[in-house]
C-alpha cells in the first residue's frame, strides 16, 4: 500500500565506502588468483618440462645402455682381433723362424699350416741334411715329428715332414 | 537479488520527523526485520532544519544505507475528498497544483504541490523519502472503527485538527484545519455570533407573541405520540462505545489549565465550524453524527471531550496517539515490515 505522497530514495548496500572496499577485494583477489593462476600454469609446465626430461633421461640411459652392449661387443672384438692379429703376428714370426730354420740346401716345395701341426715339403740332396739341418730345429719345436722320404730322378730326396703339437699343450696356450 | 541479500544484512533506521509549532519532534526506531532494537527520540527549538538535527540524524543514518526519512505533512493547503475518481475530484477541490493519493480505491487524500517541494527543498540535506498525509494516519490509527462504525474521526496535532467523517469505511467530509491561520477568524466570527446573539432588535419580544395563535399551532404536536418512545429515547442515549470507554478508562486524565483552556476552546470551535460546513455543504452527503473518536496527539484536556459532550450532544472518545511512532507505523507499512 502507498500511502506516501513521494517515492523514497533507491537504497542500495553499495555505499561509496563498499564500492572503495570492494574494488580494493576484487583487485586484490584478481591478483591472487592471476598470481595463483600463473603459478599453476608454471607448475604445468614445470612438470611437464619434469615429465619430458624424465623420458629423455630414460631414453638416454637406454641410449646408454645400448652403447655400452655396444662397447662391450667393440671391445671384445677389439680385443678378439688384437688376439688374432697376436696370433698372426706370432704366426707370421712363426712362418718367417719357420723359414729362417729351412737351410740354404734344402728347397721347401709346399707348406701345410694345420691347427696342431705344419706338414712341410720339399727336396733335399740327402737325408742328413734334412736330419741335421731341418729335423733337428723342428724336433725342438714341436712333439711329434714324422718324416718320409723317397727319391727324385736327379738323385735328391723329396720329403715329407709331418709335425704335431699336442692337443693339451694347446689347450694350455689358449 | 543481491540488493535484497545485503538488505537482509542490515538494520534499517526510520527516521520520523514530526513538525510542531514551535519545535520538531524527531523520533529514531533502528528495526531488524520487524523487531525494534533501538528508539531515541529528541526535540529541537526550531521549525527548521538546523546542524543540530542534522548530526542527530546522522549519527543514527551513518551506520547503514537503509535509512528511510519520512514527514507528516504540515501544509496548510491539505484534505481528503471522498472520491477516488479524477473526473470527480474536481467537484470538491481544484487539484490541479496538489498531488493527491488513493486510499484503498475509496477516497482521496490531497496536498499543496508547492508544499511538498518546500519540505523537500528544507529537508535537502538529510533528504526525504516519505511524506504522509495526517489523514492516512487517522484512516490507520482508527482503522478498527473506521470499517465499521459511522462517526467523525478527529486528528489533534499542536497546530492543525485533521477532521474526517467516516460512514463505514467510506469518507464522507475531510477538512484540514490550521489553529494558527484560522483561530483569529473563527474567534471573531464566534463573537460576531454571540454579538448576533444578542441583538435585541431582532429578538423575539414575548409580548408579541399572540398565545392562543400558538396554542392553536400547538394542537398539531397531537401526533407526538408517534414520535419514538421514551424508552427508544434511553437506548439511543445508551448507544455508546462500552469497549472505547473502557480503554478510554486506562489513560490518565488531563486536567485543564488556562493556556489549555483557550486552545481547548479554539479546537472546539474549529470542530464545530467544520461541522457546520459538512452539514450545510451539499456536495457532501450528510449524515448525522453520533460519536466523535479523537485521535489525541498534543494531550487535550477534559474541556474538550466536555465542550463536545456538552454542547454538541456527541458521545466522544479519545485516544491517545503518539504521532512521531505513528509515522513510524506508517513508514512501516511502507516497507512492508
Amino acid at each position: 500500500m502507498r500511502l506516501s505522497y513521494i517515492a523514497p530514495r533507491k537504497k542500495s548496500a553499495f555505499t561509496q565506502e563498499l564500492q572503495l572496499l570492494l574494488t580494493f577485494f576484487t583487485i586484490t583477489l584478481l591478483m591472487i588468483f592471476l598470481t595463483y593462476s600463473f603459478l599453476l600454469f608454471k607448475n604445468y609446465t614445470f612438470v611437464q618440462d619434469r615429465n619430458e626430461k624424465l623420458v629423455e633421461k630414460e631414453n638416454i640411459m637406454n641410449s646408454i645402455d645400448a652403447m655400452k652392449v655396444q662397447i662391450a661387443f667393440i671391445e671384445k672384438q677389439k680385443a678378439l682381433s688384437e688376439k688374432v692379429y697376436t696370433k698372426n703376428t706370432v704366426l707370421k714370426d712363426s712362418i718367417s723362424n719357420l723359414f729362417d730354420l729351412v737351410p740354404m740346401r734344402i728347397t721347401l716345395s709346399r707348406a701345410e699350416l694345420l691347427h696342431n701341426g705344419l706338414i712341410l715339403y720339399g727336396v733335399t740332396p740327402n737325408r742328413d741334411v734334412y736330419n741335421f739341418m731341418l729335423q733337428a730345429p723342428l724336433r725342438s719345436i714341436f712333439h711329434r715329428t714324422y718324416s718320409s722320404f723317397y727319391p727324385t730322378e736327379n738323385g735328391w730326396l723329396r720329403f715329407v715332414s709331418t709335425n704335431y703339437i699336442d692337443n693339451e699343450e694347446l689347450v694350455d696356450e689358449e | 537479488m543481491l540488493d535484497n541479500f545485503f538488505e537482509s544484512l542490515y538494520s534499517k533506521v526510520l527516521v520520523n520527523i514530526v513538525v510542531k509549532r514551535a519545535s520538531t519532534t524527531i523520533y529514531i526506531e533502528t528495526c531488524s526485520k520487524s523487531t525494534v532494537l533501538n528508539s531515541a527520540e529528541e526535540s529541537f527549538d526550531s521549525i527548521l532544519l538546523n546542524e543540530e538535527m542534522v548530526s542527530f540524524v546522522k549519527s543514527f543514518t551513518k551506520e547503514t544505507p537503509f535509512f528511510y526519512i519520512s514527514i507528516l505533512d504540515m501544509s496548510d493547503d491539505q484534505g481528503a475528498i471522498p472520491t477516488c475518481d479524477k473526473n470527480r475530484l474536481e467537484h470538491y477541490y481544484d487539484i490541479h497544483s496538489s498531488e493527491y493519493k488513493c486510499y484503498d480505491k475509496k477516497w482521496t487524500y490531497h496536498t499543496s504541490k508547492t508544499d511538498l517541494y518546500a519540505i523537500e527543498k528544507v529537508y535537502k540535506k538529510i533528504g526525504v523519502d516519505y511524506i504522509f498525509s495526517p489523514f492516512s494516519m487517522l484512516a490507520n490509527f482508527f482503522k478498527d472503527k473506521i470499517e465499521t462504525t459511522m462517526a467523525m474521526y478527529i486528528l489533534i496535532q499542536d497546530s492543525f485538527i485533521s477532521l474526517s467523517v467516516f460512514d463505514e469505511g467510506r469518507l464522507l467530509y475531510g477538512e484540514h484545519l490550521d489553529m494558527q491561520t484560522t483561530g483569529e477568524s473563527d474567534d471573531e466570527m464566534l463573537s460576531q455570533d454571540i454579538s448576533d446573539d444578542l441583538d435585541i432588535q431582532s429578538s423575539i419580544n414575548l409580548e408579541d407573541i399572540d398565545v392562543i395563535d400558538d396554542m392553536e399551532a400547538l394542537d398539531d404536536f397531537g401526533d407526538i405520540e408517534d414520535l419514538d418512545s421514551l424508552e427508544e429515547i434511553d437506548e439511543f442515549s445508551e448507544n455508546k462505545d462500552i469497549e472505547e470507554e473502557f480503554y478510554e478508562a486506562e489513560e490518565p486524565v488531563i486536567e485543564s489549565n488556562e493556556n489549555s483552556f483557550n486552545e481547548d476552546y479554539q479546537r472546539y470551535s474549529l470542530i464545530h465550524t467544520a461541522l457546520g460546513h459538512y452539514y450545510d455543504d451539499e456536495k457532501y452527503e450528510s449524515q448525522f453524527i453520533e460519536s466523535v473518536y479523537i485521535a489525541d496527539g498534543v494531550g487535550v484536556s477534559t474541556d474538550l471531550k466536555r465542550y463536545l459532550e456538552e454542547e454538541m450532544f456527541l458521545s466522544v472518545y479519545v485516544r491517545q496517539l503518539n504521532i512521531p511512532m505513528e509515522v513510524a507505523q506508517l513508514t512501516k507499512m511502507e516497507l512492508g515490515l
